[in-house]
């Protein structure tokens, strides 16, 4: 029997081989798209252009621009005149925001009873960078609302500590961005690399015409379900570790855990997501169809995923939904053995998760796809 | 070498990357010929019919078809060409009208002419009864007899089969062969390849081709005269120990097995049966058949390859 | 160029994609499924943040305060810790995002002015839920510290009835509540409209598969006839998509509709034009649709998402990846469905854009004609 499936296992390489492009982005595919969106996004929200009117121009107004610039998030456009030009700037997307800093601020300002205003217009036609901009601006005005009230009280800035709380940063100290984002990035792209190539196994050989020929080979279905799996195990286990070490040595994301957990973790993960994807590969009657299908799946696993939003901000049906999807599982235990160095001990809720699934999955693509080919 | 040929083929060379396919190939071939492409599986038939279709980019030498230098404008001559592949290569998923409507678009003839010419096209394939029928569906010899309606849909003045009896019935095979007949006889220029030695017999000139070089082009007629030899055929209780027997004997210049028969050529059956027979019997051989046939085709190629190798 | 074969090839490529209805299926469904999908996926609306809470403190104020930090549904208090450890193993088990230390002497500091005496441990591992914590913890003990201490501060002769003197006045144009939905909706528009690329992409790896390549080739037909007859029947295909979708989400989502449809329409078929056109380059440098497939996959569905300003900001892309991103349509097409449908802006505005799709679109199919050879080899 194996001699069987090793024979089979060479005829796959052959046809890949002569189809030499598939198997390159199969392999480099995952890892070169992790490069180059990990690179472009793995990085704080900056240089979001804004749009100041200063109508008071003294020395507090001045100061309050140069705190707004100095946080970094924004790049400063020329200053505005007037409302209407601010308008048009921002209906044609040029600006993310806008700060008016009215007459007399710094009046207000050193006024014990004054009340002074700043107004902020953002851009809501892209609502990510305004929540940015607003966190931006409002730590700074924060902050100098601070230095006013100290000021007023008459009370050393020592002795009002302020109303700041010592703050600190668990398992990301530098709070860089790429530690939350390439490992969930690194998850989406081994599981869409393992979905389609092996969701493309058998629906190839059909629209070749060559699924009749395999079929009446003396192979049994086991055999044939086990020797087209192996290309896609070797391809997946092969396109993890190169991520892997994208994610290591390119975005200088720390392994903390084990990583041969990890390993053994990938390859059961890998053997999950084969099992869908190949019988996504018997039920679809092509190749175009079997990418459709694999983009659907892939795209509902990405929801529950939690990528970008955690999954605790989710509707309740929608969070106990994600009990049942693999993707979510192993992104919490790729995090976890990755970010916070956890043990299986701290993982076993979801390594049992991901095996009792696995095994239910695995189970039923096996009985339909050899149902199928039978 | 003519310089009004319909086909003036130079020193035709395209290698590829396991090997060269076509070696220094150079053939004329007249209007009006039935032309037949005779050789082995891989000897180079069908790099030679795309090269003529404008398929495959000409890489050495120098092809002119009615006047139109391939090289430099293989474009130009598409519409004039008749091309069926070896290979089934109309869309499955059309019915047979619409393959032949696709194609007749293709081929610039206007709707009103399709229209005449369709149904004719039909009765002649024996596919009127299918025309609507999805061209997937249809049986191996119909496949065959749909793409090469396919082909005359435009009246070209050339054309180029690839194997088109290949996998089809003796009965469809003749009922082909007559259609060829015909339009030979009508005056157009068919360029045919088959590994069937006696659908050789049918055309007006042959070329044999082997490892991408012509061995031989002539009629069949003179092709058999070339051969030099006349052929004795001998059935025997082991046709391997006869042949082992025969191979030595003066006068022999090949002995080719066909099943149980051996074909042996000789150059005078009167002068060299003799000792044939004798050989034979004195090895303990039982004789069941030993007479004269005809030369053909199939022994003329076969020995002409032989004679190939040797030199090489 | 002769139309009648153009309308030949057109013919043929709607007759096949109407036979073979499984895909017809999927290609109709994926592009709604998808947005709806992504959508869920994306707009963060991040609430209900878990955290636990030490206090050494144990006084009213200290119990006060942690009622008054969970009482919305920003954050939620997961368990009142007893030790270090038990927040250490949380936050290893990801159970809580946050937590807050109250030191011992708390509420003593707080009516002496001295501040807050509390600590925050945020899990680093998500960002933006660790900020968006340490953000609500902070406005929450401010709002806190206010009410404690007003009484206080105007017992003491000030007049500051509040710590926070200036008057922000935050407006947002377009979408007023910041939903995110309402701006993510027309982003993944601009993605799922141009799904038809990838059918087209396959097309012509399609006729070499299943052999019909050969015969196509024999005939006269030209380059671009062939090219132009494949990509024309999706780009009717995405038109009808174009019709239907954005319908769909904006009932399903409450996205406005600002502008001018008919200039909606006819954007929108020059951003199909150059994106298909992209999926047609791809198509016509690979031979099998496998390859087609995931040469899409990597070049049209992943950058299409995060080069594309939809999701991050092309503002804040390193320059290389700025410069990569003016190089897709989806850039293009993202600002201007941003445009029609929330800001309400018109061609006189989006005309540059409708120039640079067009430009793209000829780049990629002039490229597709000059690299597509008749011939077999």
């Amino acid at each position: 029997m194996i001699r069987r499936i090793l024979s089979l296992v060479n005829k796959e390489f052959l046809h890949l081989k002569n189809d030499w492009w598939l198997p390159a982005f199969m392999l480099f595919g995952g890892a070169l798209e992790l490069l180059m969106i990990g690179w472009a996004t793995s990085r704080p929200i900056t240089n979001l252009p804004l749009m100041i009117w200063d109508m008071d121009k003294t020395p507090a107004s001045r100061n309050l621009v140069i705190s707004i610039e100095n946080t970094g998030t924004f790049e400063l456009m020329e200053p505005a005149t007037s409302l209407e030009f601010i308008r048009d700037q921002m209906d044609r997307g040029n600006i993310n925001a806008a700060v008016i800093i009215p007459n007399g601020f710094a009046g207000e300002l050193n006024n014990p009873a004054g009340k002074p205003i700043l107004q902020v217009i953002l851009n809501g036609a892209e609502s990510i960078p305004a929540r940015e901009a607003q966190r931006a601006i409002e730590g700074v005005v924060w902050d100098l609302g601070q230095k006013i009230t100290i000021q007023k009280l008459g009370v050393s800035a020592e002795q009002f500590a302020g109303f700041n709380f010592s703050l600190r940063v668990w398992f990301n100290e530098a709070l860089n961005e790429a530690y939350f984002t390439t490992p969930a990035e690194l998850a989406l792209m081994l599981e869409f690399t393992i979905l389609l190539f092996a969701a493309l196994t058998f629906s190839r050989e059909r629209e070749f015409g060559t699924l009749e020929q395999l079929l009446v080979m003396p192979f049994t279905s086991l055999e044939i379900i086990i020797g087209k799996s192996i290309p896609v195990i070797l391809v997946g286990l092969f396109d993890f570790s190169l991520m892997l070490g994208v994610v290591h040595f390119a975005f200088h994301v720390p392994i903390r855990g084990s990583i041969l957990l990890m390993f053994s973790l990938a390859f059961m993960y890998t053997l999950v997501e084969l099992g869908k994807g190949m019988a996504i590969s018997v039920f679809s009657r092509s190749q175009h169809q079997s990418f459709l299908l694999v983009l659907l799946v892939g795209m509902i696993d990405f929801m529950f995923t939690g990528y970008a939003a955690p999954v605790e901000s989710m509707p309740q049906i929608i969070q106990t939904l994600a009990y049942l999807i693999p993707a979510h599982h192993w992104l919490a235990i790729l995090r976890g053995i990755i970010l916070k160095g956890a043990t299986i001990r701290e993982l076993l809720p979801n390594v049992l998760w991901l095996l009792v699934l696995g095994s239910i999955i695995g189970y039923f693509s096996l009985r339909y796809i050899r149902k199928a080919l039978d | 070498m003519t310089d009004n040929a319909f086909i003036q083929i130079t020193d035709l060379t395209r290698k590829f990357k396991e090997n060269t396919a076509l070696n220094e190939i150079t053939l004329d071939i007249q209007e009006g010929e039935l032309f037949g492409l005779v050789g082995p599986d891989g000897a180079g038939k069908t790099t030679l019919l795309r090269t003529l279709a404008g398929l495959i980019g000409i890489t050495g030498g120098t092809v002119l078809v009615a006047g139109t230098d391939l090289v430099k404008n293989p474009e130009g001559v598409k519409s004039q060409i008749g091309y069926m592949a070896q290979e089934f290569s109309l869309y499955g998923k059309l019915s047979v009208l619409e393959n032949l409507q696709f194609f007749g678009e293709l081929y610039n003839v206007s709707s009103s002419i399709q229209k005449e010419r369709i149904p004719g096209l039909l009765a002649f394939a024996d596919l009127t009864a299918f025309q609507d029928r999805r061209a997937a569906n249809l049986s191996g010899g119909m496949k065959k007899k749909l793409a090469l309606a396919c082909t005359l849909l435009h009246r070209p003045p050339l054309l180029l089969l690839d194997e088109p009896t290949t996998g089809v019935d003796p009965v469809s095979r003749r009922e082909f062969w007559n259609i060829l007949n015909n339009l030979h006889i009508q005056g157009t220029t068919i360029i045919v390849s088959t590994p069937y030695m006696d659908e050789a017999d049918r055309c007006s000139r042959v070329a044999l081709i082997y490892e991408g070089r012509i061995v031989e082009c002539d009629s069949p007629p003179a092709i058999r005269a070339k051969m030099g030899a006349e052929v004795l055929k001998v059935i025997t209780d082991d046709w391997r120990k006869a042949r082992a027997v025969i191979l030595g004997l003066p006068g022999v210049q090949d002995v080719q097995s066909y099943g149980e028969a051996i074909h042996v050529l000789v150059d005078s059956v009167d002068s060299r049966s003799p000792i044939i027979k004798k050989a034979l019997l004195d090895n303990r051989l039982d004789i069941f058949e030993m007479r004269e046939i005809k030369p053909r085709m199939e022994e003329a190629f076969i020995s002409f390859i032989r004679k190939m190798d040797q030199e090489n | 160029m002769s139309f009648r074969h153009l309308w030949a090839v057109i013919r043929k490529e709607i007759q096949h994609i109407l036979r073979d209805r499984g895909s017809l299926i999927l290609v109709l469904i994926t592009p709604t499924v998808v947005l709806l999908l992504m959508t869920y996926a994306l707009a963060v609306d991040i609430k209900h943040v878990p955290i636990a809470v030490l206090d050494y403190d144990q006084s009213p104020v200290s119990r006060q305060f942690i009622q008054k930090i969970t009482a919305g549904d920003d954050l939620d208090l997961y368990t009142s810790a007893g030790s270090m450890t038990e927040i250490e193993n949380l936050l290893l088990r990801g159970k809580i995002k946050a937590a807050i230390i109250l030191d011992p002497g708390f509420s003593a500091d707080l009516f002496s002015l001295q501040g807050l005496a509390l600590q925050v441990v945020i899990d680093g591992t998500e960002p933006e839920t660790g900020g968006f914590a340490v953000d609500h913890i902070g406005w929450r003990a401010e709002t806190f510290a206010n009410q404690i201490l007003s009484t206080q501060l105007q017992a003491s002769g000030l007049a500051v009835d509040t710590l926070q003197p200036i008057d922000l006045r935050i407006r947002a144009w377009y979408n007023p509540s910041l939903v995110p939905q309402v701006d993510l909706v027309p982003g993944l528009l601009s993605v799922v409209l141009g799904f038809p690329a990838f059918s087209v992409a396959l097309t012509l790896a399609r006729e070499h598969e299943h052999r019909t390549m050969e015969q196509l080739l024999a005939t006269p037909i030209k380059r671009i006839e062939l090219l132009l007859g494949k990509i024309i029947p999706y780009i009717l295909a995405g038109l009808m998509n174009v019709l239907i979708i954005p319908l769909f989400a904006m009932a399903w989502f409450d996205v406005p509709f600002n502008g001018s449809f008919l200039v909606f329409l006819f954007l929108s078929v020059i951003f199909l034009f150059a994106e298909l056109s992209m999926g047609m380059v791809i198509g016509v440098f690979m031979r099998s649709q496998s390859a087609a497939l995931a040469l899409s996959f990597l070049v049209v569905m992943f950058p299409g998402f995060f080069l594309t300003g939809i999701f991050f900001p092309i503002a804040s892309l390193p320059e290389l990846a700025r410069m990569e991103s003016l190089f897709l349509p989806g850039t293009q097409y993202a600002i201007i469905t941003r445009g029609v449908f929330l800001t309400g802006i018109g061609l006189d505005v989006l005309w540059p854009y409708a120039v640079m799709l067009l430009f793209l679109g000829l780049v990629f199919t002039g490229t597709a004609a000059l690299f597509f050879k008749k011939k077999l080899a």
